[in-house]
Formats: structure tokens, C-alpha cells, sequence
């Protein structure tokens, strides 16, 4: 009995190859497939958390809650007419612009304010306006 | 052939040794004849394989390397997007008014609970509200094998439940559509049923959007100028002992509405209990007879056409008769009127004249023109329609001069005063937010000239008329009072009133029109007896504009500066060599 043919041999291996690499291929894609599951049902289910959170966050911003709570902790009122004023009752640092401080006096309808609390000028207008 | 023993044969043949399995060929006959067929047959039969193979191997070809795979193969795995039955609603700032979840419903199969007694003790611990007799009954209701125990859970109580691990419980997931703000936006918002039709307000006016689309829908509504309004209004309620009230917050120039109440109100996430007074939208399907706060309209239609003017005035020095009726004054003067002191005293005698010098005709073409005589349209299905004499004769004409013997509802009010002091231009009045900076373009309804004096006396009412609790240091706040008495029955109840105010701020350029209309007030101890426009309505507007302007972002100003003094100068306000009484 001879040896098997060479072209035998080949096929043989061309086959084995091909076997080897189709099956790789299906685990991946199998693989591939329950990863692509995975990640949808849990996007999903962070589009449902999203809703609750985000219909949460709605509650928990009810106007009259957050006017309760600043009541309780904090000191903020809603902006008086004494806060606000304009750039041109700023006065100009002496020297600057050439002018003297006496030049520019601040009008008398809008005093300097202190606020309860402390807090700033500023800082009770940054949070008035979005 | 087997490899038996066979004593014919050689028995030191090899095993494997196999003879010729048959003779030669037969060459001629029968034999020949169907050997021949066989062999027909089989090369049939090989050209057949051969083509299936060929067509395969072409196909192979055709998909593997011809054809682009492209997406399709990518798209069969993803699953399909799971939509939501309904879309969600936004105010303008983008908080979420209504949404839609999915919640946790929980069910039991009493089949399969083992101790129900101490199943329904653990169950009664998790969720307050359930009556512990009542579940340890369905639980040991062996007949049966579905028990619904709680609908709508939320994901704490569902966490909770299914740690307590008790057998035969189950969870099914349910679309509720919630509502954040609860009774804060009840009316706007209104609600869906369960099947998910919309039944009342924005649910049911724009049903059909929310169905089909995935995007929200965001509405004008500002729920910061919303709290404002409401807080305001349940403040007056509550301190003149009122049935209810309605208020409104409208953009001038866009007719967008930025806040509407209606008190009563009701929880739109439990319906339980909700009576038909407290669902009625007050604010847009009620109509009301609005008494002195007419005079707008009347003083609007007399100036724009050219009946009369700032300098002119009529005779109130005595009680109108007009047939069977008197009409008579309430901050009666008794002296003869310029048209300033008419608006800002409210004289009843001097609009009637008014309105007479003007004629029938002008004045149901002016009120036409501001929208009054039609069912205005809203994205709410509950729009009221307004209510008119078909026969307008010249008693009516008085009349409703200064706001009785015609009923239209605070929608229209807001969107008519609108364009009377935003210099003209009637825009339809709407739910849903613009775009940043549209103006939609709107129909005149009067002259500039006539919108900018209009503006002049509402201001005057609120420095020296009627209407001086709407002051509002800094924010140049014009309005007009207004009390109705409300039909009883036959006749007018002179104790039922519905006390308004409708005003607009800044007054030299105006921004939004505030109206509140508060139901049967009743004289508290501090008012002096009053429960008037200008005593109940008017403080709460005071209030809501200095609350609301560093919202909207309206900057004090000084309201004695030279340019505003200008700006909302009325020459003729005073009667020469009279003094104003109310200063």
C-alpha cells in the first residue's frame, strides 16, 4: 500500500484549516452576538433608569420644595430692588480712566447693600437668572 | 462474499483475497439493453450534481465576495428601539411635567404561597396601605392562581419585596404615565386614562402628537412663574375666604402663557377623589362677566376711533337711566370727567357715555377685532366660548362698557389686553414654547398711538386710581382694577363677586400681561370692608411682579427719572382747578 498522495495531503489540510477557522469564526460571532445582548438590554435598562431618575429629579425640584428648603437652611430672598443697580454707578478705581473718584459720587438711589448671611452682591445675583 | 469456511476453496488462499466479482461483459441482449440505460441514467444524474454545485459555488461567490455585506447583517441583531407610548411634556425651562415609566406591579399566585399568614405580615411591613387581613385572605385563597397585591410599585418596594423572598409572588412590568409637578401644573397638563387616551389639558389637547412622536413636548409654561402665580393666589384665597380664583402670565409680544391657575385644584397621580369643580379649568373654559376691568376695551375703542380723546370727558354727575336700569357709580365723583379720571375712577356713568358716542357698531367691530366674540383657539381641548347679546341694542352697549352683559373667559382677557398695551398686534394666545426670539407676526387690532395712551391711563390707575396696591416699586406697573357682581339666578348678587386685576409691567415698554380674577373674596379684617379688585387681586400682582422680574430678568428702574416721567406722561389727566381726591 503507498503512502497517501501528496495532493491528498493538502486537500486534507486545506480542510482542517478551513474546518479550524470557520469554527473560530462561530464562537466569535456567538460571542460577539451575547455581548451585543448584553450591551442592549442594558441600555435599556439605563434608558428606564434615565426616565425615573430624570422623572426624580422633576419631584425633587418641585418649586414649592425647594422654597421650603430655602426657608429652612438658607438666608436667600428673592433679589431687592436695592441690590440691582447698573455699570455706571460703579465708580472708577482712583487714577484709572483719568478720573478722580470724587468725580464719579455713586447715586444716592442705589446705596451699597449689605445682605443677610453676609453673602455677596454677586454671589445673590449668580444665582437669580438662568 | 464472506470469509467462511468453505472446503471448496483453498484454504491457504489470503483472506483478503477477493476473485472477479462477475464474468465478462455480456455483449448482446437484454443484459446489454439495461446496463445501457444505467449508464444513461448515471450521467443524468452526475450533470444534475454538477449544475447544483455550479449553482451553489456561484452563489457562494456572489455572496462572499461580490455583494457588500454592508449593514444589513449588523442591523438584524440590534434589537428594535423599545418606544414609549407617550411622549413626555417639559415647561420651557425643560423640567419634566409628565413622563412616562415603566413600574413594577406585583401579583401573587396563591397556589404556589406557602404561609400566608406570615407572607401577608411581611407583606403589610413593606407596603403601608395594605390592609394585612385583606392580603393574608387572597393569599390563602387556595382557588385561585392570580392576585394582584400592588399596581405601580416603585423600585425601593420592588428591591424591598424581593427581599423578603417570600414564593409565588411576581412582578409585571406596567407603563404609568406620572406627573412630577403633581397639582402645581394640574390644569395645563391635565391627565391620561389608563389605556392611555389623554382626558383633560395638554393630554388631551395634543393627544394625538404625544401618541405618534418620541420627542417631547415642551410647552410655554415656566413652572418658576407658575409657583409664583399660585402661591400668590392661594395666599388671597385663603386670607379673604374665596371659593377659588384664576390667574394667567402671558408674553406680550409671542402670546405664549407662561403660568396659568385655576384654584381649586386637584393631584393629577391620584384621581381618586377629584370632584368636576376642582378639574374645571377656571382659567380658559370658564367664562365670567369681568366687570370694571372692561374699561380697557371701552377706553381702547373710544380712543382708536378718534371718538374721543386724552383731553376730552363726559358728564358723571348723575346716575344714568337707561329704561328700566340705573347705572350708577362706585367711586361716585358726581362731576364731570376727563377720560383719565373715567378709567382710573372706574365710572361706570361716564364709559356708558362712552360707549354710546361711539355707537353699537364700533363697538362690537372693536371687541371682534380683539378676539372677544370667538372661541379663542388653545392647546387645551376645555376652551370656553364666549357669551354676547345676539341682539346688541344700546343697553347692552352700555353695559358692556363697563363689563357686565357680556362673558368671556381670562384666556381672552390676557390676549386681548395684550395687544391693547403691546402696541396693537393681536397674537393668538399659546401653550407651546417658541423658538429663542420668533415673533410670530399677529393681526393689528388697533393703532399704535391708541396702545401707547392706553398704556399712560393703566399706568394711572396704578399711581393714582384704583389700583394702587398693584404698585410694585421700580417695575412701572399699570393695570386695571375690576369688581363684578356675579349673576344669581335672575339678577346680580350684590355679596358674590369676582374681584380682578389685569395688569401689564414695564409699563414704558411691557413685557407680560398678569391678570387674577379671585371668586367670592370676602371683606377681611385689614381691608376695610372691601373685597374689591383693587383690595384682593391687585396686592397679589404687586407681589408676583416683584417676585418674577429678576426671573425673567426685568431690571428695577427709577420711576421718577426724567425719561420715564416722559415716556408715561398723561397732560391732561387732571379736570383744571381740581386736585386728584386720591392723592
Amino acid at each position: 500500500m503507498s503512502a497517501l498522495r501528496p495532493s491528498t495531503l493538502l486537500w486534507l489540510a486545506v480542510i482542517s484549516a478551513v474546518g479550524y477557522g470557520m469554527f473560530q469564526v462561530k464562537y466569535r460571532v456567538m460571542q460577539l452576538e451575547d455581548q451585543l445582548a448584553r450591551v442592549n438590554r442594558s441600555i435599556d435598562a439605563d434608558r428606564d433608569d434615565l426616565r425615573v431618575l430624570g422623572a426624580e429629579w422633576s419631584y425633587l425640584n418641585q418649586p414649592q420644595r425647594l422654597d421650603q428648603l430655602r426657608q429652612r437652611y438658607l438666608t436667600l430672598v428673592p433679589i431687592q430692588r436695592a441690590q440691582q443697580g447698573t455699570l455706571d454707578q460703579i465708580p472708577f478705581r482712583p487714577g484709572e480712566q483719568g478720573i478722580a473718584p470724587q468725580a464719579v459720587p455713586p447715586r444716592p438711589s442705589a446705596p451699597p447693600v449689605a445682605l443677610p448671611g453676609g453673602a455677596s452682591l454677586a454671589s445673590a445675583a449668580r444665582g437669580g437668572n438662568r | 462474499m464472506k470469509a467462511d469456511f468453505d472446503p471448496r476453496e483453498n484454504p491457504c488462499r489470503p483472506r483478503h483475497f477477493k476473485p472477479a466479482p462477475c464474468g465478462p461483459l455480456p455483449a448482446e441482449g437484454p443484459a446489454k439493453q439495461s446496463l445501457e440505460t444505467s449508464r444513461t441514467r448515471l450521467v443524468l444524474l452526475g450533470a444534475l450534481f454538477c449544475l447544483a454545485f455550479a449553482a451553489i459555488g456561484v452563489r457562494l461567490v456572489d455572496v462572499t465576495v461580490l455583494k457588500d455585506p454592508g449593514s444589513k447583517i449588523a442591523r438584524a441583531h440590534v434589537r428594535p428601539h423599545v418606544e414609549h407610548a407617550r411622549a413626555d411634556i417639559l415647561d420651557r425651562n425643560g423640567v419634566k411635567l409628565a413622563t412616562t415609566l415603566e413600574t413594577p406591579s406585583l401579583f401573587a399566585n396563591p397556589k404556589l404561597v406557602q404561609g400566608a399568614p406570615e407572607a401577608a405580615a411581611k407583606l403589610a411591613a413593606v407596603l403601608p396601605g395594605l390592609n394585612r387581613a385583606e392580603l393574608e385572605a387572597a393569599l390563602s385563597n387556595k382557588e385561585r392562581s392570580f392576585v394582584w397585591i400592588k399596581r405601580n410599585l416603585t423600585p425601593e418596594q420592588q428591591f424591598e419585596i424581593n427581599r423578603l423572598g417570600i414564593p409565588g409572588l411576581f412582578f409585571q412590568t406596567e407603563q404609568r404615565r406620572v406627573y412630577p409637578q403633581g397639582r402645581l401644573t394640574a390644569h395645563v397638563v391635565g391627565f391620561a386614562g389608563v389605556d392611555n387616551n389623554g382626558l383633560q389639558g395638554v393630554e388631551r389637547g395634543l393627544d394625538d402628537e404625544l401618541k405618534t412622536s418620541d420627542d417631547p413636548v415642551t410647552l410655554s409654561i415656566d413652572l418658576r412663574l407658575q409657583y409664583i402665580l399660585k402661591e400668590e393666589m392661594a395666599r388671597q384665597i385663603e386670607a379673604f375666604s374665596a371659593k377659588g380664583g384664576m390667574g394667567l402670565i402671558a408674553d406680550v409680544d409671542t402670546g405664549e402663557i407662561l403660568a396659568m391657575v385655576s384654584l381649586p385644584d386637584f393631584d393629577p397621580n391620584d384621581r381618586a377623589e377629584v370632584d368636576s369643580d376642582a378639574t374645571f379649568n377656571r382659567a380658559t373654559l370658564g367664562t365670567y362677566e369681568m366687570g370694571s376691568v372692561f374699561k380697557i376695551f371701552n377706553t381702547a375703542m373710544a380712543l382708536d376711533s378718534s371718538v374721543t380723546t386724552l383731553a376730552g370727558g363726559y358728564d358723571a354727575s348723575h346716575p344714568l337711566k337707561v329704561g328700566r336700569f340705573t347705572i350708577h357709580d362706585d367711586h361716585a365723583k358726581n362731576r364731570w370727567l376727563t377720560v383719565p379720571e373715567i378709567f382710573i375712577y372706574s365710572s361706570n356713568i361716564g364709559s356708558a357715555r362712552m360707549a354710546v358716542d361711539a355707537g353699537i357698531d364700533r363697538q362690537r367691530d372693536f371687541l371682534g377685532r380683539l378676539g372677544l366674540l370667538r372661541t379663542p383657539s388653545l392647546e387645551l381641548s376645555e376652551v370656553g366660548e364666549p357669551h354676547y347679546p345676539r341682539e346688541w341694542r344700546l343697553v347692552n352697549t352700555m353695559t358692556i362698557a363697563f363689563g357686565h352683559g357680556m362673558s368671556v373667559s381670562p384666556l381672552q382677557m390676557v390676549t386681548a389686553v395684550s395687544a391693547v398695551v403691546n402696541g396693537g398686534i393681536l397674537h393668538r394666545a399659546t401653550l407651546l414654547r417658541h423658538p429663542d426670539g420668533y415673533r410670530p407676526e399677529g393681526v393689528r387690532a388697533m393703532s399704535q398711538r391708541t396702545s401707547e395712551d392706553m398704556r399712560r391711563l393703566l399706568r394711572l390707575v396704578v399711581e393714582k386710581g384704583t389700583g394702587k396696591f398693584a404698585a410694585a416699586p421700580g417695575y412701572l406697573v399699570g393695570g386695571k382694577t375690576g369688581t363684578a357682581e356675579k349673576v344669581d339666578g335672575r339678577g346680580y348678587a350684590r355679596k358674590e363677586l369676582l374681584s380682578s386685576f389685569i395688569g401689564a409691567f414695564p409699563m414704558n415698554q411691557p413685557r407680560y400681561v398678569i391678570m387674577i380674577s379671585i371668586d367670592e373674596p370676602h371683606p377681611n379684617a385689614r381691608s376695610a370692608g372691601e373685597a374689591t379688585g383693587g383690595w384682593v387681586a391687585a396686592p397679589a400682582v404687586s407681589r408676583i411682579v416683584q417676585r418674577m422680574a429678576p426671573i425673567v430678568g426685568i431690571p428695577a428702574v427709577d420711576e421718577d427719572s426724567p425719561e420715564i416721567r416722559r415716556a408715561l406722561l398723561v397732560e391732561s389727566a387732571e379736570t383744571p382747578g381740581r386736585k386728584f381726591a386720591a392723592n
